[in-house]
């Protein structure tokens, strides 16, 4: 006989919220709403906007809960990237909209590997070897971006460098950091 | 393509999915943008692939409590006012078709992440079983789904609690024959369990899984004494 792990339960708990399971929704609320009011709480800086947040993201959590079947995150990832992504909607929102002429899309040649879309220790470790790779602001900021949910303009400022300059240094270390991390 | 080292701009494009994925965008771009991944299958792998990358940076996010009062909110908001009459989950064979789908995806999700996803059998459904155990007067509950591609019966505890210097041993009963022990199984969490080939000759429609309360380590005679705490019937989905 064999345990599953606590990644298989959080699996499950989605699993069964898109069967309309009441029970596992709690469960799952439990199990995972001390990370995911982590991830509000630092994006959105301030603790009742993160509280009114965090309500909003386990309502789409119980709505989009068949979605996670169909993908191929992690079941972790894929609640922080729920509260994430709705921690950045909300600043989204409030930020002017600049008037950029409309870039077209490229994907650099060497394709992601599909087959490693799962995120563990190894992952963990490999995009803190290509973050090292940058520059030590760079890495920063790249981090602050994803972590803290940083705009450019406030990345431009904490590291006080014009705009424009820290447009080119991000997207130019995303590149890097893309070739690192498909070599 | 590989990105010219320090000369000049890079091309915007090229870290468009990257700068979308950190929220980088603003809200015209963003919604754009996020518009074209939906409708180009190598820029949602794109997407995926640092939605991926940058996940594993999400230790770097503290756990923070919740305040207590907040989950009464969200699960009126979530569930509506209280439902007067619960569905019973027990009684709804799509539920079990879409438990049996939904394990399957959920297994195949687990297998893709190191060798090559083989295609979900569509046949493999065909042959599944299912069985939900429970007993009146016990809060014991468990759900037990049997994949004949794997040979293993795969058990969810959905409710009960550990009994101190007790276990929960699981048991096949076929026909008229004693009981089988399929071993003991944990609360509060999922296991499996290989159906050893004794078991499999007569498995199938018909047979009972139970789950009776033994001493430390289950029967030690291979019979069960304890009480039934859930059973039920084997059912083909």
């Amino acid at each position: 006989m064999v345990m599953q792990t606590p990644t298989q339960d959080i699996a499950d708990l989605i699993s069964r919220c898109a069967l309309r399971d009441r029970a596992a929704f709690r469960s799952l609320y439990e199990r995972t709403s001390a990370k995911l009011f982590g991830v509000t709480l630092r994006i959105l800086k301030d603790r009742s906007e993160a509280e009114e947040a965090i309500q909003e993201v386990y309502v789409k959590i119980w709505q989009r809960a068949d979605r996670y079947v169909a993908g191929g995150y992690s079941p972790i990832s894929w609640l922080v990237a729920v509260a994430r992504n709705h921690a950045l909607d909300i600043l989204r929102a409030r930020r002017p909209v600049a008037d950029d002429i409309d870039v077209a899309l490229e994907i650099p040649d060497a394709g992601p590997d599909p087959e490693r879309a799962a995120e563990n220790s190894d992952e963990r470790s490999r995009i803190d070897f290509c973050l090292g790779q940058l520059d030590g602001d760079k890495a920063e900021a790249v981090k602050g971006a994803y972590l803290d949910g940083y705009s450019y303009e406030e990345l431009a400022e904490k590291y006080s460098v014009p705009l424009n300059t820290m447009r080119t240094w991000l997207r130019r270390s995303l590149l890097k950091l893309r070739e690192c991390l498909t070599a | 393509m590989t990105p010219s080292d320090d000369s000049g701009e890079p091309n915007g494009g090229q870290a468009l999915v990257a700068e979308f994925v950190l929220g980088l965008l603003d809200s015209a771009e963003h919604a754009r943008v996020g518009r074209l991944i939906e409708n180009d299958q190598k820029l949602r792998a794109e997407r995926d692939f640092w939605q991926a990358r940058f996940g594993a940076l999400n230790s770097g996010y503290e756990d923070v409590p919740v305040p207590a009062h907040l989950i009464n909110t969200i699960e009126a908001r979530v569930f509506g006012t209280p439902a007067k009459t619960r569905v019973n989950i027990w009684d709804n064979l799509l539920v079990w078709r879409g438990l049996a789908a939904g394990a399957l995806a959920v297994a195949v999700v687990a297998v893709g992440i190191n060798v090559l996803t083989p295609k979900p059998d569509t046949a493999a459904l065909a042959t599944q079983l299912v069985a939900a155990l429970s007993e009146d007067g016990s809060n014991v509950k468990f759900v037990a789904l049997y994949d004949s591609s794997t040979g293993k019966v795969r058990l969810t505890s959905l409710s009960g609690e550990a009994v101190p210097e007790h276990d929960f041993e699981l048991w096949a009963i076929q026909g008229g024959n004693n009981p089988v022990s399929m071993g003991v199984v944990p609360v509060n969490a999922r296991s499996e369990v290989v159906v050893s080939p004794d078991i499999l000759k007569g498995w199938g429609e018909g047979s009972v899984l139970a789950i009776t309360l033994e001493a430390k380590g289950g029967s030690a005679d291979g019979n069960p004494h304890g009480p039934i705490v859930a059973k039920g019937p084997v059912t083909q989905i």
